[in-house]
């Protein structure tokens, strides 16, 4: 065979072997890569610096815990223990002695026992034995017997040693113990003193990061059992929204929130907060006398976070409000609420872009965006577009309530979200925008009725006011329409914006000429002649001022110069009515006068109450009111309206529904009059005037604005954020719009026609929502409620508010916002705008907190339909007003006060009759306490009472006989107790201070009914007691005296009163004879004659 | 420089229409580079078209545009000439056009689309394309130089050679796999996987994109009916491609690299596969963004741009716009054009087998020709309907719905 041919390589083997040597390292390397890339998760590093604080926490403690008085006990207690063992050591020989002689009995004790044990298990089966013998009748039964005889006495002998032996071996067992107790003793001492710093001691070891922990937790080895892992809730019955399919929640976001239920990582802000607060509530024995301890514990932990070096920073510090959130013994655990159900965000995400983190501001979202940096709070966020529920940013951190609290007017806890609420209810979003939820439905709407608006003002007014209401009244809900920035802003073209100013002239002129066209004309009776100045002095009394503000001017907190007052420079309440400036500018004397006297006569769904005014009454205040002038208002020139404008804007609705040339010739058969008309009823559905004011011809129309019950769920694409970034607000606020849905919601309402900016739109398709000039924190709360709005599922036992007395309260307590009662009263703990108006708080409307506990149904229900039938404080010269509140609605409110007050609806111990003894006695005390000093006892009609004559305001107190038909039973006597815990700065004196021991009620009479002054009550007391202990024992028991009092005033009070009169029917008038249409128009200072009339 | 990527991101709407439109002269060019000369009519030709685009890109603007690109191409490649294969030359090209690619990512709208990790293969794919079709034709050329000096081709040469299979083989593919592997690891690692949101039926995204390899098909819709676009053509291609080893019988050119023995072959191939397959996969990546829009390589993409859709069929050019009279009620009479002028587009073969394709006729056959030609006609029929869309805005040459019938 011929030998092969050699055959070169192609390649150099030696370079294949370097290249195949290099590559399989770099895939060696790539492979270490994958792992690495697998392990490097930024919730490790978040879980791994979280180990770094607790370890420096806890190690804060333990020196805390070592060091002070704990150290020299501490160091004592070793001495004391060395010393022991010396003095063992001294007397060895003694101890090792008495140590051997135990041993040794120990060894003589184990034997016996076991002997004695084993005897006793031979005695058994020898018992089985002979009972078989027996029953078989076996020969050698009486043989066994015998045997099972001799061992009974055996084992007995046994036990006898056994008990001897044991005796002796205890003794010694006695000596030895006694040599040991001396060091046991000094030992278990320091046991419970080191008990703490054991504690601490175990927990360092449980964050420890030894080697078991790096084992745990290597790349791939852990998976077996990882100190690194990922936290999570599951939360069955709150639900996410994957399309279609409604999933329970899993948060994850303690992961990274490490300490989020964990007391001891608050920032050092909420530390001095928390410990101010819990601090407070110690020295007034709020907290029961076993919590105390702990409390105590919690503050010193609080003070020692605020003292640390470093402060805790987020994501690891505790959740602000764990008393309310998050803790387990809060309402809103953890483990059943999780954290995505009231923050929003994506739950199972563990990444910080990805959990839908949103910055609550400009300035936030440059510093997260940065590179990831720890020191300077960089996370390297990015939006993420896909994230359709991102996280609610800070400021708007109580929309997260709504979703579940949406049947309830007032949240617990939620200051913010109530009062956000009431700012919707207050402004009337609810009114164009349709809101679904309990809350914002069957709201009367927010605007006045303008079906009468002929018999109220003038057309010359009208115009001036729809063009820019703050004009008129700086504190006025009435928004602005028009003239606003996308009509006439900067950056609308020159010629552009001229034409939109006639467009506008016409638009206002045309909604005029509609209302007044369609106006009722009643002729009111005219006014008798009234005293300007009692008038003024009427308002300022009675409680007009509680709904309405009379000023258009208030100091400035920062200049201290006076300036334009805002609605946020009052209440909220004080909103409720319009302000009173210039209100003779805008309407007469005969409407006025009507309208105090009556204001259901005028429109029978009005808001404002009648305050019984006599006729002079009325007449003063009229006389007063007209002088409220602005004339400077009516000074404002009106432009005279472009014939041309009209008609195009008419033809314009027009061609909606016919051709050009049949819109042509319908508008030349319109005079002047009739084209206005035509285009005020088109305008007023076009801005949609119709949803806030009863208009004639618009009713049951459907509501202008956008749906907004689940407008917090809509995806940020449907959102038009036209092409603004930044802009100037018009006071003077510079603000950011970013790219998200709170934002947006935001601006809108901070400059409703901002989206406009630099768009090329028709005149018709601008947006027409109207400028509410809402103060950035009046649009952030109504922002909060928008954003609350949303289409999350929940599951039935996670809605609140749902059981039927709940549901009542709810009612009343919305009739409260409806009807404004907080402008007076106090209602479940906050309200009484009026009281700034009044410095002796003697004349305050009452705090109707407890009512439902203190007054009985009949009488409240009595009373809130005819506030006539009692007056219990006649010096109050603010007056309850009469509502006409129909049977329904004021047993809405009487159940309402009944459920805030925890109390029945009906209380049957009203009908109880107190014995004669207890009356006596009761009267006895009354005396003794000298209630009589400020209480009248004196039967009065319960209808008008005398005021009582007494030197100071401070002693003005109710009349007791009128007590029986309006407290209930139970209450009396525990108000007598403690007045000011109900009703924190009463003026009724505590008679029964608390002992700050125990928390008890101390009574005044214990060691007084001794004393020579009361020796003759003693002796009047006597007959009704068995002893003088008896009546001793009595006189320090604060319960029993007080329900003497409570028998001694229910024995005098009447017990009837008058029931509330029906209530009245809106007064017919007959239709008189006006003009249809508008006279000619006084147009101000730049009458230029010509405009619509001359057109005509 | 904005007055630059101001200019690109017209000329590349336009260049779309010039690629299509020239590509077909271009390949003729390409013939001629090839055989290192061009043939003065050839040449005198291509001016003259290329100056009537300038001369009507001053009432069509993009038009002038496309002239210009088209006169600097032209002028590219007839200065290159036969040095186009020279691996200097190519390498420079090749540098050159990372360059450009690297400048651009300098714009952060070019970074956005062309970052984005699913688009990161695309563009891999234009330099890999690239880079191997001019390796296959630099390899061509050299053979046919040397065919033509009357040697035989390299391939021959190297089949004499024998080689172990271990190690050179083996231990080479090896190499590969261990250095593909590390590729596509770093790779996995560095561009983490375009994850989206949950996929919702009732809000999609926007774009609403194909996987990449399918976008030549999506951009087919925007031109066809779904049942043209989506059916038949993609039907034909499959066919077609089966079809090729029994329509293409030249024994020249097997087993090595030859342009000038399969002039044919080779053209129409690599102008269905680069133009009309792989192009319009990088217009779909690239150029074409929200509400599918065309838009320029530095353009935002805004979701707000509209365009407006004003196309009209070939049946109301004629009759309403030429004639002046309202559409006939008939449809057959209403389309009469347009079918004729498909009638007529598919009737080529047949007439041009006549006379001026008389010599293919002869050479491949009857059957042969008539599929081959068919299949031609079809590919054609996209750049066709593409150019008229751009030119004259129309929407179909045939459109009969009361059938659902449109071309």
């Amino acid at each position: 065979m011929k030998p092969q041919e050699p055959i070169p390589h192609n390649y150099s083997m030696a370079k294949l072997n370097l290249i195949f040597a290099v590559s399989a390292l770099g895939l060696l390397f790539v492979t270490g890569g994958i792992v690495l890339y697998d392990y490097v998760r930024g919730w490790k590093w978040f879980q791994w610096e979280f180990i770094r604080i607790q370890q420096e926490r806890l190690q804060q403690d333990l020196r805390a815990a070592q060091q002070g008085e704990n150290r020299t006990r501490m160091a004592q207690l070793d001495k004391q223990i060395k010393q022991q063992e010396l003095t063992i050591a001294a007397h060895r020989q003694q101890y090792v002695l008495a140590q051997r002689d135990l041993d040794q009995w120990e060894g003589q004790h184990y034997a016996a026992d076991e002997d004695y044990r084993f005897a006793k298990a031979n005695l058994d089966a020898k018992r089985y034995e002979l009972e078989m013998a027996v029953l078989q009748k076996r020969r050698d039964r009486a043989q066994t017997r015998k045997e099972y005889i001799d061992l009974s006495n055996h084992v007995d002998d046994l036990q006898l040693r056994l008990q001897a032996v044991t005796r002796d071996r205890d003794a010694v067992q006695a000596r030895v113990n006694a040599w040991l107790k001396k060091i046991k003793d000094a030992e278990d001492t320091r046991k419970q003193l080191t008990a703490s710093i054991d504690l601490v001691k175990k927990q360092l070891a449980a964050v420890s990061t030894n080697g078991q922990f790096f084992i745990l937790n290597a790349p791939m080895l852990d998976f077996i059992s990882p100190t690194f892992k990922i936290d999570q809730v599951v939360l069955p019955d709150l639900f996410v929204n994957v399309n279609y399919m409604e999933v329970p929640r899993v948060d994850r976001c303690q992961t990274c929130h490490r300490a989020i239920d964990q007391p001891g990582f608050e920032s050092k802000k909420e530390a001095a907060r928390l410990s101010a607060e819990l601090q407070q509530k110690l020295d007034t024995y709020q907290i029961p006398q076993n919590k105390r301890a702990a409390t105590e514990q919690r503050i010193a932990q609080l003070k020692r976070i605020q003292d640390a070096p470093q402060e805790i920073l987020n994501p690891w510090r505790t959740h602000p409000k764990l008393d309310l959130f998050v803790g387990s013994a809060s309402a809103h655990p953890l483990l059943e609420y999780g954290c995505t159900s009231c923050h929003h965000g994506m739950d199972r995400a563990t990444e910080f872009g990805r959990a839908g983190h949103v910055p609550p501001n400009a300035k936030m979202e440059r510093r997260w965006s940065g590179f990831w940096n720890v020191a300077k709070r960089q996370w390297g966020y990015e939006e993420n577009p896909f994230d359709e529920t991102p996280m609610y940013p800070r400021q708007y951190y109580e929309a997260g309530c709504v979703k579940c609290h949406a049947n309830q007017v007032q949240i617990k806890g939620g200051a913010q979200i109530t009062r956000a609420e009431a700012t919707v209810e207050l402004i009337g979003c609810y009114a164009c925008h349709k809101i679904a939820n309990w809350r914002f439905t069957g709201l009367r709407k927010p605007g006045p009725d303008l079906t009468g608006i002929a018999e109220k003002t003038t057309p010359e007014w009208a115009i001036r006011w729809i063009s820019e209401p703050h004009d008129f009244r700086s504190t006025t809900r009435m928004p602005s329409f028009f003239y606003q920035r996308n009509m006439v802003g900067p950056a609308v073209p020159a010629a552009e914006r001229a034409q939109n100013i006639k467009y506008q002239d016409a638009e206002i002129r045309a909604i005029v000429e509609y209302l007044f066209s369609k106006s009722k004309h009643r002729v009111w009776p005219a006014p008798g002649p009234g005293d300007a100045a009692r008038g003024k002095q009427l308002v300022n009394t009675i409680g007009c001022l509680g709904c309405h503000v009379d000023t258009e001017t208030v100091k400035g907190a920062t200049t201290g110069e006076m300036r334009l007052a805002r609605r946020t420079d009052f209440p909220l309440e004080r909103n409720y009515g319009f302000n009173l400036t210039g209100v003779g500018t805008k309407t007469n004397a005969a409407w006025i006068y009507n309208w105090v006297r009556n204001p259901k006569a005028y429109y029978p769904e009005a808001p404002m109450p009648s305050l019984r005014l006599s006729d002079q009454e009325a007449a003063d205040v009229t006389a007063y009111l007209v002088t409220l002038q602005k004339p400077q208002f009516m000074q404002k020139p009106i432009r005279p309206v472009d014939p041309e404008a009209v008609r195009e804007l008419a033809k314009g609705y027009l061609v909606n529904t016919r051709t050009d040339r049949d819109a042509e010739a319908k508008l030349k058969t319109m005079p002047m009059h009739e084209q206005l008309v035509y285009l005020g009823q088109r305008s007023i559905e076009k801005y949609g005037c119709y949803s806030c004011h009863n208009i004639d011809g618009f009713e049951g129309l459907k509501p202008i604005g956008t749906d907004l019950t689940i407008e917090g769920s809509k995806a940020l694409h449907l959102f038009d954020f036209g092409f603004v970034h930044d802009y100037k607000a018009e006071d003077g606020v510079h603000e950011h719009v970013l790219h998200t849905v709170p934002s947006w919601i935001y601006n809108k309402l901070r400059s409703p026609r901002i989206y406009d900016d630099l768009r090329t739109k028709a005149y018709n398709d601008k947006l027409k929502m109207p400028n509410f000039h809402l103060t950035p924190e009046e649009a952030r709360l109504v922002t909060t409620v928008v954003l609350g709005l949303t289409k999350d599922q929940i599951g039935a036992d996670k809605i609140a508010a749902t059981d039927p007395q709940t549901r009542a309260a709810q009612e009343g307590l919305k009739l409260v916002s409806q009807h404004n009662c907080r402008a007076c009263h106090i209602v479940d703990g906050y309200g009484r705008a009026i009281a700034s108006l009044i410095s002796d708080t003697n004349f305050l409307p009452p705090d109707l907190t407890p009512e439902g506990a203190r007054a009985q149904s009949p009488f409240l229900f009595n009373f809130l339909k005819d506030p006539t039938v009692m007056k219990i404080r006649p010096w109050v010269s603010v007056r309850m007003p009469t509502f006409q509140f129909t049977d329904a609605e004021a047993n809405t409110l009487v159940g309402m006060f009944a459920a805030e007050g925890k109390a029945h609806e009906f209380d049957n111990a009203v009908y109880s009759m107190p014995p004669a003894s207890n009356v006596a006695v009761g009267r006895e005390v009354f005396n003794m306490l000298r209630c009589a000093q400020c209480h009248a006892t004196t039967p009065v009609n319960p209808e008008a009472p005398p005021v009582p004559k007494t030197a100071s305001t401070q002693s003005l107190a109710p009349n007791l006989t009128l007590a029986r038909v309006r407290l209930r039973h139970d209450w009396i006597p525990d108000w007598i107790r403690r007045p000011n815990e109900m009703i924190p700065g009463t003026r009724m004196p505590a008679n029964f201070p608390r002992d700050p021991a125990t928390g008890g009620f101390i009574s005044p009479l214990a060691n007084a009914i001794d004393s020579p002054q009361f020796a003759k009550s003693k002796a009047a007391l006597m007959p009704y007691f068995k002893s003088e202990a008896d009546l001793k024992r009595t006189m320090a028991d604060p319960v029993a005296l007080t329900e003497y009092l409570r028998d001694y005033i229910w024995s005098i009070g009447i017990t009837q009163i008058r029931a509330a009169a029906p209530n009245q029917a809106p007064a017919v008038i007959a239709p008189p004879s006006m003009p249809k249409q508008l006279p000619a128009m006084k147009t101000g200072r730049a009458e230029q004659g010509g405009g619509v009339t001359a057109g005509r | 420089m904005t007055f630059l990527k101001d200019f690109i991101n017209t000329l590349s709407a336009a260049s779309t229409s010039f690629l299509l439109l020239t590509s077909v002269f271009a390949f003729v060019v390409f013939f001629n580079l090839l055989e290192g000369k061009i043939r003065s009519k050839v040449g005198a030709i291509f001016i003259a078209f290329g100056t009537l685009f300038v001369v009507v890109g001053f009432a069509v603007r993009p038009l002038l545009y496309l002239g210009i690109a088209y006169f600097v191409i032209l002028f590219m490649l007839s200065n290159l000439g036969g040095r186009l294969w020279d691996k200097r030359v190519g390498l420079r090209l090749l540098i050159g056009a990372l360059a450009a690619f690297g400048l651009s990512m300098l714009d952060p709208n070019f970074f956005l689309i062309a970052a984005k990790p699913d688009n990161v293969p695309i563009g891999a794919m234009i330099f890999l394309l690239g880079i191997f079709t001019w390796i296959a034709l630099r390899k061509a050329y050299l053979n046919d130089r040397q065919l033509a000096a009357g040697g035989i081709p390299w391939e021959k040469t190297e089949s004499d050679e024998k080689l172990f299979t271990w190690p050179d083989l083996v231990y080479t593919e090896m190499l590969c796999m261990i250095l593909l592997t590390i590729v596509m690891i770093v790779w996995s690692i560095a561009l983490r996987a375009p994850l989206e949101e949950a996929a919702n039926p009732t809000s999609s995204p926007n774009p609403a994109k194909a996987p990449w390899y399918f976008l030549g098909l999506q951009e087919m819709l925007v031109y066809f009916d779904p049942w043209l676009a989506g059916v038949v053509l993609p039907t034909l291609i499959i066919v077609g491609l089966m079809a090729i080893p029994y329509i293409d019988t030249n024994p020249k050119g097997n087993g090595y690299y030859s342009f000038r023995e399969r002039k044919w072959e080779i053209g129409v191939f690599l102008y269905g596969f680069l133009v009309l397959w792989s192009f319009l996969i990088i217009t779909g990546t690239f150029l074409r963004g929200p509400n599918w829009n065309f838009f320029g390589p530095f353009e935002y993409w805004d979701p707000n741009k509209l365009v407006p859709l004003v196309n009209v069929d070939l049946s109301e050019i004629i009759w309403v716009k030429l004639l002046g009279m309202p559409l006939p009620k008939l449809w057959i009479l209403r389309e009469s054009f347009g079918i004729l002028l498909v009638l007529a587009y598919l009737s080529l073969p047949p007439l041009l087998a006549a006379k001026p394709f008389r010599r293919f006729y002869l050479k491949m056959g009857g059957p042969r020709y008539y599929v081959g030609s068919f299949l031609f006609l079809f590919m054609m029929a996209l750049p066709i309907k593409m150019v008229l869309r751009w030119l004259f805005n129309l929407k179909y040459i045939v459109h009969i719905q009361e059938i659902f019938f449109n071309i």
